[in-house]
């Protein structure tokens, strides 16, 4: 009689963890993607700094900036808008860059943040918060100059 | 005589620059997508982030990548295409087109319209090089062109190869790229 009544509770116990284990595989399968607007700030820094990190050294300004898992770091850059361009999703694009340099920071809205670049003039100072793409950099085969790329953004106070 | 050989040379060479189109074309607004498609499931993933350079004297083609805008519907999905076994993003953040128009007299740079074309070149991902071809169409209007491409790829050309679990069924093993640039003269 004892035995029967252990079984039961093995039984029970495996069931349970049969299914605590499916929920947690099926959370991880459809896990939303991070919400960076609502993800606190990882570094705060001007569009010169942060162009300038990854030109002095690539490999480093990789290491600090770039995740393995491509949640990458969140940055709040500050700069002078250069351009306003609209991409092939119609997200706006922010170009933070000075007159004189050679390369700035490409800062991609979204669909929700659009409104929010709709108002921004060039020669606007702004503070652009989003998540790392990818540095700057010189491309000997493209000869040119690559911004810093920041996606998922939208302008925060300063 | 030698003169005017000279005097022809001189002539020549300015009347080629003077006709000769835009230096280069530049696109920062480019789309590129990859499916792949299995029994199992299909998968797609979106890039708005290329930069990419068209030489239109010598038929050059260059695109560069920043791999981590590829966005998947799936959050766990981009992880594991970010991640060490699949492109490792964070040691190898870009990759890299280089090729050329192969047929590059049938297009005309100077002329508005349609022009079919193919590009053969190399694929450069985590360092690997392999050539790949692609067919696809050049748009010339006014000053800007389109362009658009579709190639495949073979995952296992670039080490990535996955033997069980998951992956192995549900990731095919050749993948669709498609590309879509809008350039402007530099």
């Amino acid at each position: 009689m004892a035995k029967r009544k252990f079984f039961k509770w093995l039984l029970i116990l495996v069931i349970a963890g049969v299914v605590v284990a499916g929920g947690i595989g099926l959370y991880l399968f459809n896990k939303p993607h991070r919400d960076v607007q609502a993800s606190s700030i990882d570094f705060s820094i001007s569009s010169e700094a942060l162009v300038q990190e990854f030109l002095n050294n690539p490999s480093n300004a990789n290491a600090k900036y770039l995740d393995e898992t491509g949640d990458s770091k969140i940055i709040a850059v500050t700069g002078t808008v250069h351009s306003i361009s609209k991409d092939l999703k119609d997200q706006f694009v922010l170009l933070l860059k000075t007159d004189t340099a050679k390369v700035g920071v490409s800062c991609t809205f979204t669909q929700d943040t659009n409104l929010n670049a709709e108002k921004v003039k060039s020669g606007d100072h702004v503070t652009v918060k989003g998540v790392i793409r990818s540095g700057a950099g010189y491309d000997q085969d493209l000869d040119l100059y690559e911004d810093v790329v920041l996606e998922k953004c939208d302008l925060i106070k300063e | 005589m030698k003169k005017t050989i000279l005097s022809l040379a001189v002539v020549l060479t300015f009347a080629l620059t003077a006709f000769s189109p835009a230096t280069k074309f530049i696109t920062k607004n480019g789309h590129i997508s990859f499916f792949s498609h299995t029994p199992v499931e299909d998968i797609t993933a979106n890039n708005y982030k290329v930069v990419g350079t068209i030489d239109p004297t010598s038929g050059e083609v260059v695109f560069s990548v920043p791999m981590q805008s590829f966005e998947f519907e799936k959050a766990l999905m981009q992880e594991h295409f970010n991640g060490k076994d699949f492109l490792n993003t964070k040691a190898f953040p870009k990759a890299k087109f280089q090729g050329k128009i192969t047929d590059l007299t049938s297009v005309d740079f100077s002329k508005d319209g349609t022009y079919t074309a193919s590009v053969s070149g190399e694929l450069t991902l985590k360092e690997v090089a392999k050539p790949v071809s692609a067919s696809g169409s050049i748009t010339v209007k006014g000053s800007a062109i389109t362009i658009e491409a579709k190639f495949p790829i073979a995952l296992a050309d670039y080490g990535i190869v996955f033997k069980k679990g998951k992956p192995s069924t549900n990731i095919a093993k050749s993948v669709d790229v498609t590309v879509k640039a809008e350039y402007q003269p530099e």
